[in-house]
C-alpha cells in the first residue's frame, strides 16, 4: 500500500459540456470525489447555445441550466473552468498523474460578481464566438446570460505588438482602442500614467510602434503617432492646466535627479507620483534637454514641451534651472536620498579638417541651441551652408538651416544614402525642402578659392570597415574623385557623447564615458545613484529615454522603501504572432492608412511652424479603427477604472497544478466543420448562406438580431432553403462519416422558422432523411405536416442572384430526376461535425488510440462503451463520433460506470 | 389566510417560451399584492444560476417563508428549485412550482391576452397554496445496496457486471431457460464484426466467476412490495420454486421483440420470404456459400422499413409509426457479410431512407462499393412479392431511376423488421411502468433523466426503453448501472414527505382507507382507547386515494391538503381584472 499515489480526486472528467457534466453528476452522486475541468470560461458545451432541441423542442436552456447549476453546486464536484490539461501520465499503481493549468482570467473570479460594468466600458470587440461569429462581443466579457460560473474574463492572448515595443512603456493599443470608442481623456490619462510627455512624443517620437504594427504587413501601420497627436491637442485644447495636483501621501525620502531631459522628466514624474520628493536640476536655463535644445520647433513645439512639463510640476516635482550638479557627493551633501543622472548626450565629437579655420565652423549642438533658444537665430541667410554628418541630429541641423534663407544647404556624410543612420523619412523630407545629399563622400580639406569663397573638398569613400556590432571603424577613399562643395558655414554632426564628464570618478565611467549600471535596475555602482538615459545608453531616442526613466524610478522607490530590488519590472505577455493575425485579418477589408495632411515642401521651409497638421477627429477615429486589435485586450484599463470590485487584475500569470487522480474521463467534444472549405456552396462569399450552427444563434431566446433576419440587408427571408450533408457522407473534405444529427437539427430549424416567420416558406434538401431516435420519425413526419418541403437530392453549387437571392443548382432524385435549379432567399448550410483533435493529445504521447476518422476508438464498443485502449482512461460522448444529446448523455452515463468501477478496484488494490 | 406570510414570486420569461404568449410583466404586476406576497419579479432563465442566486438573496434578504415560481413543467426544474430553495435556507416544501408553459403558453399560442389571465389564475392558485405551505421533513430510509438486473441478454449481463465492479450485490432474472437474449446464436454483427454467441458466451462465463453475481434463469418476477431503496420480490424459479430477494434498485433489461410480419405483408407466409432473425437463424450457422432448403442462393431481396415507420391505414390501424433505428445498420452490415461469402450473389436493398447514422455510414458505403444494389421506394408505393411460376418476384417503383418500375427475381426475399415493444404483462403488472406513444417503456426525460422511470428505483437498462443497436443497448444498461450506484453507493435515500396523515381525532378506522391505498401503506393501530388508521411512511406514494373515501375527513395529503385545494380553486377563480 505504501507505494500508492493518494488520490487528490477519484476521477477528472475533462470538459464540461453536456457528456462532462453528466458523467461528473453521475460519479459525484454516486459519491466519488470529481474534478471537472473545462477550458472556457463557462461550463454548458454547445448544447447551450442552442435554441431548442429536438425532438421535444425544450429549450436548450431548460436542458443545460439544470445540469450547469447542478455541476457547479455538488458537494462531489470541484469545478475549474478556463483551465486545461497539459498532460496526463499513468502510474504504476493505475492511478493517474495530471499536469494543468488555470489561465488567467486578469478578473479576481473569486471578487468578481458578474455585474457587467467591465463589458460595457471595454473598448475592444471580438468576434463572438458564442454567436458564431455573427456580432462582436468585448474582451472583458461573461460569455452567455446562463454563463456558469457567472464571472467576466478577459480574453488576452498576447501582448499587441506595439506595446510590446514601446521601449517608453506607453501602451498604444490602448489608446488607440479608447480613440477608437471616442474616449479622448481616457486615452490621454492612459498615456499619461505611463509617460508624462505626451505631446512631445506626439510630434517627434519616432514612433517604433509604427514600425511593429501588424497592420503594416497588410496596407501600412495604423498611424499611431498622428492619433496620439489628435488626442492630446484634443486635451491639452480643454486642460491647458493639469487637473492634479501633488499626490496625497507625501514621503519624506528625497530624490534628485540630474537632468530634465526625457529620463530625467519621467523619472521624477513616476517618483512624485509615489510621494517622494524629486528635485531635478538642470543646467541651462529652460528645462527640456535635448527636447528643447536639440529638436527645432518645426517638429517640437516649444509651448507644448512646457505643457508637457507641467504634467510633471504639477506634482510638485521643483525644476531649478540654471544649476549645474558639480558632483554626486555634494547631492549626498544636500540631504538627498537617491540621486538618478538622466544627464544626456550632449557633447559634440569634433574631428579634424584641414583648413577648418577658413570657413564659419561651429558644432551640432551650439548650432541647435542657439536655433532653438537662443536670442535670436544664426545669421546664415543666404549663405551656403553645409552639415557634416549623416544622423538624425545633421538631418535637424539642415533642416533648420533651410528655414533660415540659406542660399544653399547640403549634407556630407561618409555613407551611402541608403546607408545613413538618418531614418528614412528625415532624408526623404530633406531632400524635398531642396537640401543636397553628398553621401558617401569623407571630407578633404576647407580651402578658398580664387574669388575668396570658402569650399569643402571631399573625396569619395570606396570602402567603410565595420565591427561586429555593425559600427564604423574605419574607412578609405578614392584618390582623384575630389569634388568641391561651396561651404560658408560648415556645421559638425558626426555624433555625440554622454555629458558625464563631472561625474568621471564618482561613477568610473565606461570607456565611451557612458554610466555603468546594473541592466535590471540601472543602479549604479553606488547604491544610491540610479543613472539612466542617452548617459548611460549612448545615443538613442526618446522613448528609450523615458523607458529608461521610468524603470529608475520604480527601483528607486522600492530602494527608498526598503524594497528588494530583486523583482521585475514589468511582467509581460509573449508579443502576439503577426503571421496569425495577418491571415485571419485576410477578410478585412482593404483600408489604407490615412494620410496626414502636410504643407508643401516649398510653404513648409519659410519658417518654422510645424508643417504636419492634427488629424481631425472623425480622421482620428478611423484611423484607429483600422487597429486589429492584436492578442485581444488592449489594455485600455477602462475595465480596472470602473470595476467596483477592484477584480481586475492585469499581473495575472497561469496557474501550474499537478495532482494525482484514479480514472480520467474525456469529454472534450467535437468540432464544427467550416462550409467555407466547401468553396461551391458559397458560405463566405454570399450573406445570406449561413451555417446551421448560425441558424440555431438566429433562433435562440438570447439570439443576436431579435429575430431571424439575412444577413445581407436584414429583411426577413420569405423562402429558405437548408441544405443537408454539407461535409458529411463527403469524401471531398475526407469526412465520409454521417453527422448523426444534421437532418434532426435541419428539421427542428424548419419548425422553428415556420413558428417564428409564418409566412416563409421552408425546403429541405437531403440525401437519406435520418430520423432514427426516439421521437425522432414523428418529429420528421411532424414538420412534413407543417407544410415543410422535402427534396431529395444533392445541391452541387449555389449562386448569389440579383437582391442577394441565391440559386441552388441540385440533382432531383424523386419525381422525374434530372439536374435542377431553385431560387431562395437565404440557405442555411447544415454543417458536418470532426473529431476534436485535442482531446488526443490529453494523454501524453501517442499512446491513446484513434479510430480511422481521428475520435478517440473503443477498441470494444459493442460490450465496452466508453472504453479506450488505456485502461481507466475512458471517453464520454462525442468523443467517439458524433451524436445528439440523448446518445451522448447515456454514453456520458455509461463511462462514469466505468470509471467507477476502475475507481473501485483502485481502492480495493 | 396569509396573515404574516413573506412570500416571493419569481416569474419565467423562459427566453420567450413563456413571454412571447403570455405577458409576464403584467402576471407579476397583478399578483404583487396578494395577500403575503413581498415580492414578484421576473427573470429570463429562472433556472440560470444567475437568477437563482438572486433568488437566493431576496430569500434571505426578505426572510422569505414562501416561493412561488411560475416557469416550466415541474417535470424540469421542481429539484432545481428545491435545491435552490435549500440553498437559500428555506423549507424546499414549501416552494410551489407553477407550470406557465406547458399549461399556459404553449397552450394558448394564439390568445396572449386570454394566456395572460390564465397565467395570474395560475400564479395566485400557487400563491394561495404556498400560504398554507408548511416546512416538511424528508424520510430517510437506509438502502439495500444490492440490485435486480431483469434480462439476461448483453444489456442485463453487461449491466450486472458493472455493478458487479462497483462492489453491490447483483441478482439476475432471465425468463427464458437460457440466459443470452436475443443474441445468443446471432454471428457477425455490425458495426464491428463480434460475435452474439462469442460476447454472450465471455459475459456469461464472466458472471459466473462473480462471487456477488447471482443468475436466475426460467425466472419471473412474481410479486414486489417495498419502495425506492428497499424492495421485496419474489421469483419464480423454474416451475415450483420460488426465492424471495430484498433489492434496492432494479434495472429492466428485459428487451424488445421483432416485429412479425402479417400474413401477406410483403409476402410474408410464402416460402422464401423471411425476416431478417429467421435469415440469421439459418444463414449464420452456414459457413461457404449461401443456401435455402438445401438449394444455393443467387439473388436476394432485402426489404426495409417492415414494421417500422408505417402509417396509419385499414390495413393497419395501429401503425408503428417509429424508427426501428438498428436495421438499416443491421441490413447493411448483412450486405457486407453475404459479400465476404463465396460464389457470386446478387442483392438488392429496397430501402426508403438509409439510415447507416454516424460511423455506421461506412458500412453503408462498403456495402454498396462491394455489389449490393439499393432501391428507393417510396411508402405511398411500396414493393410487391409474387409467387410466380419463375420463383418470388420483387416488383419496386425505384425512385433514383425516375420511378422506373423494376422486377427482381429473387431466391429469397428478407424482410428487414423492426423492434417492437416486449410483450411482458405480468411484469409490467407488478411493476406498474409507464410506455411512450410508441408502446416502449417511458423514461422520466429523454435529455434530463433518460434511465429513470416515475417510480424511484427502477431504471431502463436498453432496448425496452426504444429500439438501440448492441451498443447503444449496452450503453444504455451502463448509463442505469451509473443512476443505479448512485441511489445505492449513498447507504441511503430521502423519501418524499408528502405523503398521507391521519387526523387522529377524526379517525373512527372504517378500513375504507386501506382498502383504497393501491400500495398497502395502511395500517390498524392502537390509539389510546381507540383503534385508527396508521401511515407506513416509507410505503406510501401520497397518491392520495385514500383521502376522499374517507368518511370522516381524516385523511389529507401533505403539501394537497384539503385546505391548500380549496384556497386554490378559490384563488384561480378570483375575477382577473385586466390592465
Amino acid at each position: 500500500m505504501s507505494d500508492k499515489n493518494d488520490m487528490d480526486y477519484d476521477v477528472m472528467v475533462v470538459g464540461a459540456g453536456t457528456a462532462g457534466m453528466e458523467a461528473s453528476l453521475s460519479l459525484g452522486d454516486m459519491g466519488y470525489n470529481v474534478l471537472l475541468v473545462e477550458k472556457d470560461p463557462s461550463i454548458g458545451g454547445r448544447t447551450i447555445l442552442l435554441s431548442k432541441v429536438f425532438p421535444t423542442l425544450d429549450c436548450a436552456s431548460c436542458i443545460s441550466t439544470p445540469k450547469m447549476a447542478q455541476s457547479l453546486h455538488h458537494p462531489n464536484i470541484t469545478l475549474m473552468t478556463y483551465s486545461e490539461v497539459d498532460a496526463v501520465t499513468k502510474n504504476a499503481d493505475g492511478t493517474f498523474h495530471v499536469n494543468m493549468h488555470k489561465k488567467p482570467t486578469y478578473v479576481d473570479q473569486t471578487t468578481c460578481t458578474g455585474c457587467g460594468q467591465c463589458e460595457s466600458v471595454c473598448t475592444v470587440p471580438i468576434p463572438d464566438e458564442y454567436n458564431y461569429n455573427m456580432i462582436a462581443r468585448r474582451a472583458a466579457h461573461i460569455p452567455f446570460p446562463q454563463a456558469i460560473p457567472k464571472k467576466a474574463v478577459i480574453s488576452r492572448s498576447a501582448q499587441p505588438p506595439c506595446t510590446h515595443t514601446c521601449p517608453a512603456g506607453v501602451k498604444p493599443s490602448g489608446f488607440v482602442s479608447l480613440v477608437r470608442a471616442g474616449k479622448y481623456e481616457e486615452g490621454f490619462k492612459l498615456h499619461l500614467a505611463d509617460a508624462p510627455l505626451v505631446g512631445s512624443l506626439s510630434r517627434a517620437c519616432y514612433a517604433p510602434c509604427e514600425g511593429e504594427c501588424t497592420r503594416d504587413e497588410m496596407e501600412g501601420s495604423v498611424n499611431i503617432r498622428a492619433i496620439k497627436r489628435f488626442m492630446v491637442d484634443w486635451y491639452y485644447d480643454r486642460h491647458p492646466e493639469p487637473d492634479y495636483g501633488p499626490v496625497e501621501t507625501q514621503l519624506d525620502s528625497k530624490v534628485a535627479i540630474i537632468g530634465s531631459g526625457p529620463g530625467g522628466l519621467t523619472a521624477a514624474f513616476h517618483l512624485a507620483k509615489q510621494g517622494h520628493q524629486v528635485t531635478v536640476y538642470e543646467a541651462e536655463p529652460q528645462a527640456g534637454g535635448m527636447l528643447r535644445h536639440g529638436m527645432p520647433a518645426y517638429r517640437m513645439p516649444k509651448s507644448l514641451l512646457d505643457r508637457d512639463i507641467k504634467n510633471i510640476t504639477a506634482l510638485g516635482v521643483e525644476i531649478k534651472t540654471n544649476t549645474t550638479v558639480e558632483s554626486i557627493s555634494s547631492l549626498k551633501e544636500a540631504g538627498y536620498d537617491a540621486v538618478f543622472v538622466g544627464v544626456g548626450n550632449q557633447n559634440p565629437r569634433i574631428i579634424p579638417i584641414t583648413g577648418n579655420d577658413l570657413t564659419d565652423m561651429t558644432d551640432c549642438m551650439n548650432f541647435l541651441r542657439e536655433t532653438n533658444v537662443g536670442e535670436e537665430l544664426p545669421d546664415i541667410e543666404d549663405k551656403d551652408f553645409v552639415v557634416l554628418g549623416g544622423g538624425n541630429v545633421a538631418l535637424d541641423v539642415a533642416r533648420a538651416a533651410v528655414r533660415m534663407g540659406t542660399k544653399s544647404v547640403s549634407i556630407v556624410c561618409l555613407e551611402e544614402q541608403d546607408k545613413m543612420p538618418a531614418l528614412d523619412f528625415e532624408v526623404r523630407e530633406a531632400l524635398e525642402e531642396g537640401i543636397t545629399i553628398y553621401a558617401g563622400v569623407s571630407t578633404k580639406r576647407i580651402f578658398k578659392d580664387e574669388s575668396g569663397k570658402s569650399k569643402l573638398e571631399v573625396l569619395k569613400v570606396d570602402k567603410i570597415d565595420f565591427d561586429e556590432n555593425g559600427r564604423m571603424t574605419g574607412f578609405s577613399t578614392a584618390e582623384g574623385t575630389e569634388q568641391q562643395i561651396d561651404a560658408d558655414v560648415v556645421v559638425m554632426a558626426v555624433g555625440l557623447s554622454p555629458s558625464t564628464i563631472p561625474f568621471e570618478d564618482e561613477l568610473a565611467l565606461n570607456g565611451n564615458k557612458t554610466i555603468p549600471v546594473n541592466a535590471q535596475t540601472l543602479q549604479t555602482a553606488d547604491p544610491m545613484v540610479f543613472a539612466g538615459g542617452d548617459a548611460v545608453l549612448g545615443p538613442s531616442i526618446i522613448v528609450e529615454a523615458m523607458g529608461q526613466g521610468r524603470k529608475a524610478a520604480f527601483y528607486i522607490d522600492r530602494m527608498l522603501k526598503g524594497e528588494s530590488l530583486e523583482v521585475g519590472f514589468e511582467t509581460e505577455l509573449e508579443m502576439a504572432d503577426k503571421d496569425e493575425i495577418v491571415s485571419c485579418s485576410s477578410k478585412c477589408s482593404t483600408v489604407a492608412p490615412t494620410a496626414l495632411r502636410e504643407l508643401e515642401p516649398h510653404k513648409r521651409i519659410q519658417s518654422f511652424e510645424a508643417y504636419e497638421e492634427t488629424m481631425t477627429e472623425s480622421e482620428a477615429r478611423d484611423s484607429a479603427n483600422r487597429c486589429l486589435g492584436c492578442g485581444d485586450c488592449s489594455q485600455c484599463r477602462e475595465c480596472v477604472n470602473v470595476c467596483p470590485g477592484d477584480c481586475i487584475n492585469f499581473d495575472m500569470s497561469p496557474d501550474n497544478l499537478e495532482m494525482t487522480v484514479g480514472s480520467v474521463i474525456i469529454s472534450t467534444g467535437y468540432e464544427i466543420l467550416d462550409p467555407a472549405g466547401k468553396e461551391l456552396m458559397g458560405y463566405g462569399k454570399y450573406p445570406n448562406v449561413i451555417s446551421g450552427p448560425q441558424m440555431d444563434r438566429l433562433l435562440a431566446p438570447t439570439r443576436p438580431y431579435n429575430g431571424v433576419l439575412r444577413p445581407s440587408d436584414g429583411k426577413e427571408p420569405e423562402s429558405i432553403a437548408i441544405v443537408l450533408c454539407n461535409g458529411s457522407r463527403d469524401h471531398t473534405v475526407c469526412n465520409p462519416l454521417c453527422c448523426r444529427i444534421g437532418c434532426m437539427y435541419s428539421a427542428k430549424h424548419a419548425q422553428l422558422v415556420m413558428g417564428a416567420l409564418p409566412m416563409a416558406d421552408v425546403t429541405i434538401y437531403y440525401i437519406d432523411f435520418r430520423a432514427f431516435g426516439k421521437g425522432y420519425d414523428e418529429f420528421y413526419e411532424q414538420s412534413k405536416g407543417m407544410g415543410v418541403e422535402y427534396t431529395k437530392g444533392k445541391v452541387a453549387r449555389i449562386d448569389e442572384i440579383e437582391g442577394g437571392n441565391l440559386k441552388l443548382h441540385y440533382e432531383d432524385m424523386e419525381g422525374e430526376g434530372g439536374l435542377k435549379e431553385a431560387e431562395h432567399d437565404m440557405v442555411v448550410l447544415t454543417v458536418g461535425f470532426l473529431p476534436n483533435l485535442e482531446s488526443l493529445k490529453i494523454f501524453k504521447g501517442s499512446e491513446l488510440e484513434a479510430d480511422e476518422f481521428a475520435y478517440i476508438k473503443e477498441p470494444d464498443a459493442t460490450s465496452e462503451p466508453g472504453r479506450t485502449n488505456i485502461e481507466g482512461l475512458f471517453a464520454a460522448g462525442t468523443v467517439i463520433g458524433a451524436r445528439d444529446i440523448p446518445d451522448t448523455v447515456l454514453h456520458a452515463c455509461a463511462s462514469s460506470a466505468q470509471a467507477a468501477g476502475y475507481v473501485q478496484k483502485m481502492r480495493k488494490a | 389566510m396569509a396573515i404574516g406570510r413573506k412570500i416571493g414570486v419569481f416569474i419565467c420569461h423562459c427566453g420567450g417560451n413563456i413571454s412571447d404568449y403570455v405577458d409576464v410583466k403584467a402576471v407579476a404586476e397583478a399578483v404583487a399584492n396578494e395577500p403575503g406576497v413581498v415580492v414578484s419579479k421576473n427573470h429570463m432563465f429562472t433556472c440560470s444560476d444567475a437568477a437563482q442566486q438572486e433568488m437566493i438573496d431576496d430569500i434571505q434578504g426578505l426572510e422569505l417563508d414562501g416561493l412561488v415560481i411560475a416557469s416550466c413543467s415541474p417535470k424540469l426544474h421542481m429539484f432545481t428549485f428545491r435545491d435552490m430553495a435549500e440553498r437559500g435556507g428555506i423549507n424546499k416544501y414549501q416552494y410551489v412550482h407553477v407550470n406557465l408553459r406547458e399549461q399556459c403558453s404553449w397552450a394558448h399560442t394564439n390568445d396572449k391576452t386570454g394566456a395572460t389571465e390564465k397565467g395570474i389564475a395560475l400564479v395566485r392558485a400557487g400563491i394561495a397554496k404556498a400560504s398554507l405551505s408548511v416546512p416538511l421533513t424528508a424520510l430517510r430510509v437506509d438502502t439495500i445496496p444490492k440490485v435486480l438486473v431483469i434480462g439476461a441478454g448483453i444489456s442485463g449481463l453487461r449491466g450486472a457486471l458493472a455493478l458487479s465492479d462497483m462492489g453491490l450485490s447483483v441478482f439476475i432474472a432471465e425468463k427464458e431457460k437460457d440466459a443470452g437474449g436475443t443474441v445468443k446464436n446471432w454471428g457477425r454483427m455490425a458495426p464491428d464484426d463480434q460475435h452474439g454467441s462469442e460476447i454472450v458466451k465471455n459475459l456469461l462465463d464472466e458472471v459466473k466467476r462473480r462471487d456477488n453475481i447471482m443468475l436466475y434463469t426460467d425466472a419471473e418476477m412474481i410479486a414486489k412490495s417495498g419502495y425506492i431503496g428497499d424492495f421485496k420480490v419474489t421469483l419464480r424459479v423454474g416451475e415450483h420454486d420460488s426465492v424471495e430477494l430484498q433489492v434496492g434498485a432494479m434495472l429492466i433489461a428485459t428487451g424488445f421483440d421483432s416485429y412479425e410480419p402479417q400474413q401477406g405483408e410483403f409476402g410474408y407466409g410464402l416460402d422464401g420470404v423471411v425476416t431478417l432473425p429467421q435469415f440469421r437463424d439459418f444463414a449464420d450457422q452456414q459457413d461457404g456459400e449461401l443456401t435455402y432448403n438445401g438449394k444455393p442462393v443467387k439473388n436476394v431481396a432485402f426489404v426495409y422499413c417492415v414494421g417500422s415507420r408505417q402509417k396509419k391505414t385499414e390495413a393497419c390501424p395501429e401503425p408503428n409509426q417509429y424508427c426501428s433505428r438498428y436495421c438499416c445498420n443491421a441490413g447493411t452490415h448483412m450486405a457486407v457479410c453475404l459479400e465476404d461469402r463465396p460464389g457470386d450473389l446478387n442483392q438488392y436493398h429496397l430501402y426508403r431512407d438509409i439510415r447507416t447514422y454516424g460511423h455506421n455510414e461506412t458500412i453503408y458505403e462498403e456495402a454498396r462499393t462491394r455489389g449490393a444494389v439499393f432501391m428507393r421506394y417510396q411508402d405511398t408505393e411500396a414493393p410487391t412479392v409474387a409467387d410466380t411460376a419463375d420463383g418470388l418476384v420483387v416488383t419496386v417503383k425505384d425512385q433514383l431511376m425516375g420511378g422506373e418500375e423494376v422486377e427482381i427475381q429473387a431466391d429469397l426475399v428478407v424482410l428487414i423488421t423492426g423492434m417492437v415493444p416486449k410483450k411482458n404483462e405480468t411484469l409490467m403488472n407488478l411493476l406498474k411502468l409507464p410506455v411512450s406513444k410508441d408502446g416502449f417503456l417511458n423514461e422520466l426525460h429523454i435529455k434530463l433523466r433518460p434511465v429513470e422511470t416515475v417510480i424511484d428505483g427502477v431504471f431502463l437498462a436498453g432496448s425496452a426503453q426504444s429500439p438501440k443497436t448492441m451498443a447503444e443497448s449496452v450503453g444504455a444498461s451502463l448509463a442505469a448501472v451509473s443512476k443505479a450506484g448512485g441511489l445505492l453507493m449513498k447507504g441511503f435515500v430521502d423519501l418524499e414527505p408528502l405523503i398521507a396523515r391521519v387526523d387522529t381525532d377524526k379517525c373512527l378506522w372504517c378500513d375504507e382507507c386501506l382498502k383504497a391505498c393501491p400500495y398497502g401503506a395502511i395500517e390498524k393501530i392502537h390509539h389510546g382507547e381507540k383503534e385508527v388508521a396508521f401511515v407506513v411512511k416509507s410505503l406510501c406514494k401520497g397518491e392520495g386515494a385514500c383521502v376522499p373515501i374517507c368518511p370522516h375527513d381524516a385523511l389529507d395529503v401533505e403539501g394537497y391538503t384539503d385546505q391548500q385545494i380549496t384556497a386554490m380553486i378559490d384563488a384561480c377563480s378570483k375575477e382577473v381584472v385586466p390592465a
